[in-house]
């Protein structure tokens, strides 16, 4: 990122002191003495900075937080970071400098006696880069601090972070914009039978490629980066997952592109579905059926729904229409900040650590619209992906790529 | 006439390496750095704990002192055995080698030390020209 945004115009400034006052206030309520984030989502909430080496983030009572990571990167991290050096700080395997020393050292001023409440940030999850603590560090932990009481309390930093500012939805729709920059090369490169002899990857590269043109930091997805599939791979059994393949593109099958970009750790996640050559009817039923579905679904999002309501309604639709065995019963998934991609809202659903299906979604949430399509007897499948904040009266699609599936 | 030698740790020995490292080392070599470190020997001989202060202005070595009981504040601080301290001392063990054996600990910014590690190699080497009972 290199260049930090500090003036209070700029459309994409965070005011971090803020959040971090924010988090302090709701340590104090909570009695947590030091607030100790690992996650991926807390560090580029609090930090700014995207931090891809095992960070952590101490947030004292009052005062700055400190970030640590991985030494050969804590400068980088500075350099982004609304922190300065001095709160950033680089661990290495040297006496005094690993991570349980640092951490120690950092936590220990603040705990009177040695005792107080250590807030640390612990669960399960679906997405691998999560950054709960592990069961190794924990229990250095609980060594290095003997006193103290370690207790999971990422709910804080969850709650804080659901409604989104003003900053962070400016940073989304522009990662939206360079998503869409992805869409329109992919578009002119595939059009006019362009896309003969290319393979899944060169239209990944191809998207990237624009993407970076347009100022994207990387295509975001540990899926793969951008997500491209063809023919049968794109009707996968409930599937919903396609990193690029060396899969040639061929004439009569379908093409799904699923782009991510990054802008300031906001996420662009947009996804738009072709035939390559041509279509047979049968097909270009199957994407009428999935045109209005995202349509009827786009229509549908506004404060007061919830996953289940949503779905309620998006299948009746499907079985009204004779489709419904085609769709994967799911139609979001969460976003924030780099890092906080799967569980929409809270940790509060029958199923810990998975999105609670009664969740009432609210004015300034944000989440990505997903529904896949799949008919992998015929090997036929679509994508929708788009972040979309949730509006006073309805839902606003950050993406603006001209929703089709078109035969090129 | 033999050499005169200077006793580990005394402030004639303290005194010859502010000498020294003035006379020795240019305000480039020293990259015009202002810091401050402190090295913490531990089980010194006589079972005492002694540091010893080094404060740098402007990449001038201006003080080296030996303090016993409660030390300056520093930018920097390594704690280590007197032993370990004397073998990097007599150029027999690099600093760096002794951080990474996790014989020496380190207080400070890490990314500032490791700016720093070429000056103290300069510091250390010049140390190892005195000659020193240890």
């Amino acid at each position: 990122m290199a260049t930090k945004v500090t003036a209070k115009a700029d459309p994409y400034f965070i005011d971090f002191p803020t959040r971090i006052k924010a988090i302090q206030k709701e340590m104090a309520r909570e009695n947590v003495a030091v607030y100790l984030g690992s996650r991926l989502r807390t560090l580029s909430w609090t930090v700014d900075a995207f931090c891809p080496w095992r960070s952590y983030v101490v947030i004292p009572p009052t005062g700055l937080p400190t970030a640590i990571t991985f030494v050969i990167d804590a400068a980088r991290v500075a350099d982004d970071s609304w922190l300065d050096e001095e709160h950033v700080l680089g661990y290495g395997p040297m006496g005094g400098q690993d991570q349980v020393s640092l951490l120690q050292g950092l936590i220990m001023p603040h705990l009177k006696g040695g005792k107080g409440i250590v807030g640390i940030e612990t669960g399960m999850g679906t997405y691998l880069p999560e950054g709960h603590l592990t069961q190794y560090e924990y229990e250095c932990l609980k060594a290095a601090l003997p006193e103290a009481k370690l207790k999971n309390a990422h709910e804080i930093v969850d709650r804080l972070s659901l409604i989104k500012d003003q900053g962070t939805i400016n940073r989304f729709r522009h990662a939206s914009r360079m998503v869409d920059a992805g869409h329109r090369a992919v578009r002119a490169a595939i059009s006019d039978d362009g896309w003969k002899g290319m393979t899944e990857t060169e239209v990944g590269g191809l998207a990237a490629c624009a993407m970076r043109r347009a100022g994207s930091e990387w295509e975001w997805s540990f899926t793969g980066g951008n997500e491209i599939a063809s023919g049968y791979r794109t009707g996968l059994a409930a599937g919903a997952c396609t990193p690029a393949s060396r899969r040639k593109l061929r004439a009569g099958e379908p093409l799904m592109v699923d782009l991510h970009a990054m802008f300031r750790l906001c996420l662009g996640d947009h996804s738009h579905n072709y035939f390559l050559g041509k279509a047979t009817k049968r097909q270009l039923w199957h994407a009428k059926n999935f045109v209005d579905l995202v349509k009827l679904c786009l229509k549908t999002y506004r404060p007061g729904v919830t996953p289940t309501s949503l779905a309620d309604e998006m299948l009746t639709f499907a079985e009204e229409r004779g489709f419904a065995e085609y769709m994967v019963p799911g139609f979001e998934h969460g976003i924030g900040m780099m890092g906080d991609e799967w569980r929409i809202g809270l940790n509060d659903g029958p199923f810990p650590y998975w999105t609670n299906p009664e969740h009432v979604y609210q004015e300034n949430e944000m989440l990505i619209c997903a529904m896949q399509y799949a008919c992998p007897e015929e090997n036929v499948g679509f994508r929708y992906e788009n972040p979309i904040l949730i509006t006073a009266n309805g839902c606003e699609a950050l993406s603006k790529f001209p929703l089709s599936i078109d035969v090129v | 006439m033999a050499e005169k030698k200077f006793k580990y740790l005394s402030n004639e020995w303290a005194a010859e390496c502010t000498k020294r490292f003035k006379k020795e080392l240019t305000q480039e070599q020293m990259k015009r750095v202002t810091s401050s470190l402190l090295t913490v020997y531990n089980n010194c001989p006589d079972g005492k704990t002694r540091s010893v202060f080094y404060k740098i202005t402007n990449g001038v070595v201006d003080q080296v002192s030996v303090v016993e009981g409660a030390p300056p504040k520093a930018e920097f601080s390594v704690t280590a055995d007197y032993d370990l301290f004397a073998k990097i001392s007599r150029a027999e063990v690099k600093a760096r080698a002794a951080l990474m054996s996790g014989k020496m600990t380190l207080k400070g910014n890490l990314v500032k030390a490791l700016r720093l590690s070429p000056i103290m190699d300069r510091l250390n080497q010049v140390m190892s020209t005195i000659p020193t009972d240890f």
